[in-house]
């Protein structure tokens, strides 16, 4: 595997079994991401979407076929060590926010960090910093059902990031927001790209995403159909009118 | 440490489900140790107050039944007997018919050589033997009746025709039983009209090992009489009315185990709903590269947390409970029951395991669950 590419599956093939089918969700699937890029990955219901970027997460194995994620081949990790690689290398962002409830905004984005050796004081100001990126520093002490959609998916992207991770998978982070929100977050995106050179995938229906990434992948019953650049920098108006 | 604060916060994640399980788990742990207690009290009053070289001969066919006076003569000739106490049971009360408490009659030349564990202090035994209305009078008894050193106090006899008179001149402590009343048989003797019976004899030997040969020696020496006697050791003899209570003892027992077995049921459906519910979660702090087993721990520990606080909360009412029934019944049935440490310490563990028990499988089913399903509860 070449290390310049972020991502690199080759021949990627994921089924499933529900009880006595099988389900060939990803077929055969080779795609090459280099780093520093924010690709989206599109396509209809169903056509393994979240199945590709669960692989790349190292949350799911694939059934055959290579993984490699920064360089490192994740398809051969026991439990365990994908467990430590994932909260070393990946940010996950997802549709529902999935914080929990019961912390607040500061204690949610500090969860991934416990898991490193950092101290109290350390924490505090890596999470800061997190909550500050995404424009939540005065939110500090909210509950989640004291933010807004957008407010709750911004600690989302800051409890992804707070581990200055090298990659950030992102799936359907505006499915679940309004359309202000849903451009804000992909402008946030956009920036965590730029600013700090983070490689980004992020699962969407959304085809207003394909004016803020690099690449689009299309995905169509498991089969890659198309690698098309995206339109970053192209203006909605002109998008449309293209 | 890190994860205090996640674990305490998910404890008052659902405040009312908490504080529910945690009363369901202290009232049941109350009531386990509460009845533990009981039967753990009653022997160690035994393993306490029981010598090794004390022996208690009564007639062979029962306790209601006397003894002549006669035998102790018989008894001192025995080889290894040191010392020989006749004792007769008096049952009287105080003031009202409520007003029981154990008080009995002994020869009292040798009270201080059969009882030295009992504390009478010198002076004290001295008057006992000078004063032929005499009595001791156990520290719990002095205390319910509000009696003193130097008072006059009247016995209204329930199974003797008559009261007896005495004169409190000291108090039994130590081994004694708190509540007893000793006085000197002399004395009921003659007001008996000398019948020249006791319902039992006392009997120290030198040694424990020589036990079972006086106790041999002391029956096959009066077998064929007109009152056989049967001899025990002090231990078998007090076990004996114990005995009785054995069934109930081991009902207790029984009892409380099925009470936590019970709310240990209860507070597993609970565990299994309360990390059922989190499933999700459970599913997102794994894939942010939480180990299952971190998360394993995380689960166990705000269970654990829940059935030490209902095992403490139990454990605290139930001291108090046993406490208060102690103080309340100076001289009833409840009168030695308190909690031993030990039990204390029993409960906590048993506490602390229907905690980690109750939450064992779900919280291990939810740590391993594959990541990818369980995302798809949430989605």
């Amino acid at each position: 595997m070449d290390q310049k590419y972020a991502i690199d599956l080759e021949h990627v093939t994921r089924i499933y079994k529900r009880d006595e089918f099988e389900v060939r969700a990803l077929d055969d699937v080779t795609v090459q991401i280099p780093a520093g890029r924010f690709v989206a990955i599109m396509g209809p219901s169903g056509s393994g979407k979240t199945t590709m970027l669960n692989l790349i997460a190292g949350i799911d194995h694939a059934t055959s076929g290579r993984v490699a994620v920064g360089g490192e081949q994740i398809g051969g990790m026991k439990e365990r060590e994908l467990a430590g690689w994932r909260a070393r290398h990946i940010g996950l962002v997802f549709q529902f926010y999935n914080l929990i409830p019961v912390l607040t905004a500061f204690e949610n984005v500090e969860l991934p960090l416990l898991l490193t050796s950092l101290g109290k004081a350390e924490r505090r100001e890596h999470v800061e910093t997190a909550l500050r990126i995404v424009g939540l520093a005065d939110r500090i002490d909210h509950y989640p059902r004291q933010l807004s959609g957008g407010q709750e998916q911004r600690v989302a992207i800051a409890r992804a990031i707070v581990t200055d991770p090298t990659l950030i998978v992102a799936d359907e982070p505006t499915g679940d927001l309004d359309a202000k929100s849903a451009e804000e977050i992909l402008g946030l995106l956009v920036d965590l790209n730029r600013q700090f050179q983070k490689t980004i995938v992020m699962v969407t229906h959304d085809p207003r995403a394909e004016r803020y990434v690099d690449t689009v992948y299309r995905l169509d019953k498991g089969v890659l159909a198309g690698v098309e650049p995206g339109k970053r920098g192209v203006t909605a108006e002109a998008a449309a009118n293209a | 440490m890190k994860y205090t604060a996640l674990v305490l916060k998910n404890l008052v994640r659902s405040k009312r489900r908490t504080i529910l399980t945690v009363l369901s788990i202290a009232v049941s742990l109350f009531i386990f140790s509460a009845l533990v207690s009981v039967p753990t009290v009653a022997n160690q009053i035994l393993g306490n107050t029981a010598s090794g070289t004390r022996i208690a001969t009564h007639n062979k066919a029962g306790l209601a039944y006397s003894i002549p006076i006669a035998y102790k003569q018989r008894i001192v000739t025995i080889p290894h007997v040191e010392v020989v106490v006749p004792e007769s049971w008096f049952g009287g009360v105080y003031h009202e018919v409520s007003d029981q408490f154990p008080n009995l009659a002994v020869d009292p030349e040798q009270v201080d050589l059969m009882w030295p564990d009992w504390g009478i202090s010198r002076e004290q035994f001295a008057q006992f033997k000078k004063i032929r209305t005499a009595c001791l009078v156990g520290g719990e008894t002095m205390k319910r009746f509000h009696l003193h050193l130097g008072q006059q106090i009247q016995l209204r006899g329930t199974l003797y025709p008559f009261n007896v008179t005495l004169n409190i001149v000291g108090m039994v402590g130590g081994k004694a039983p708190p509540n007893f009343l000793i006085f000197r048989r002399d004395y009921l003797e003659e007001a008996a009209g000398r019948p020249g019976m006791v319902d039992l004899i006392w009997v120290k030997v030198d040694k424990p090992e020589n036990v079972p040969q006086v106790i041999a020696a002391i029956d096959e020496g009066f077998a064929n009489s007109s009152a056989e006697t049967s001899s025990e050791s002090e231990a078998v003899f007090i076990g004996s009315f114990m005995d009785q209570y054995r069934t109930f003892f081991t009902m207790a027992e029984l009892l409380g185990l099925i009470v936590v077995l019970m709310i240990a049921t209860v507070a597993a459906n609970t565990a299994a709903m309360s990390i059922r519910e989190r499933r999700g979660e459970i599913a997102v702090m794994r894939s942010i590269g939480f180990p299952a087993r971190t998360i394993l721990s995380i689960l166990l520990a705000e269970s654990l947390l829940i059935g030490l606080a209902g095992g403490i909360l139990g454990c605290v009412s139930a001291y108090i409970v046993l406490k208060g029934l102690s103080l309340g019944n100076v001289a009833g049935p409840f009168s030695t029951i308190r909690m031993p440490p030990a039990i204390l310490a029993e409960t906590l563990v048993v506490a602390a395991l229907i905690g980690l028990i109750s939450a064992i499988v779900p919280a291990r089913s939810a740590a391993r669950r594959n990541i990818v399903d369980a995302l798809r509860t949430v989605a």
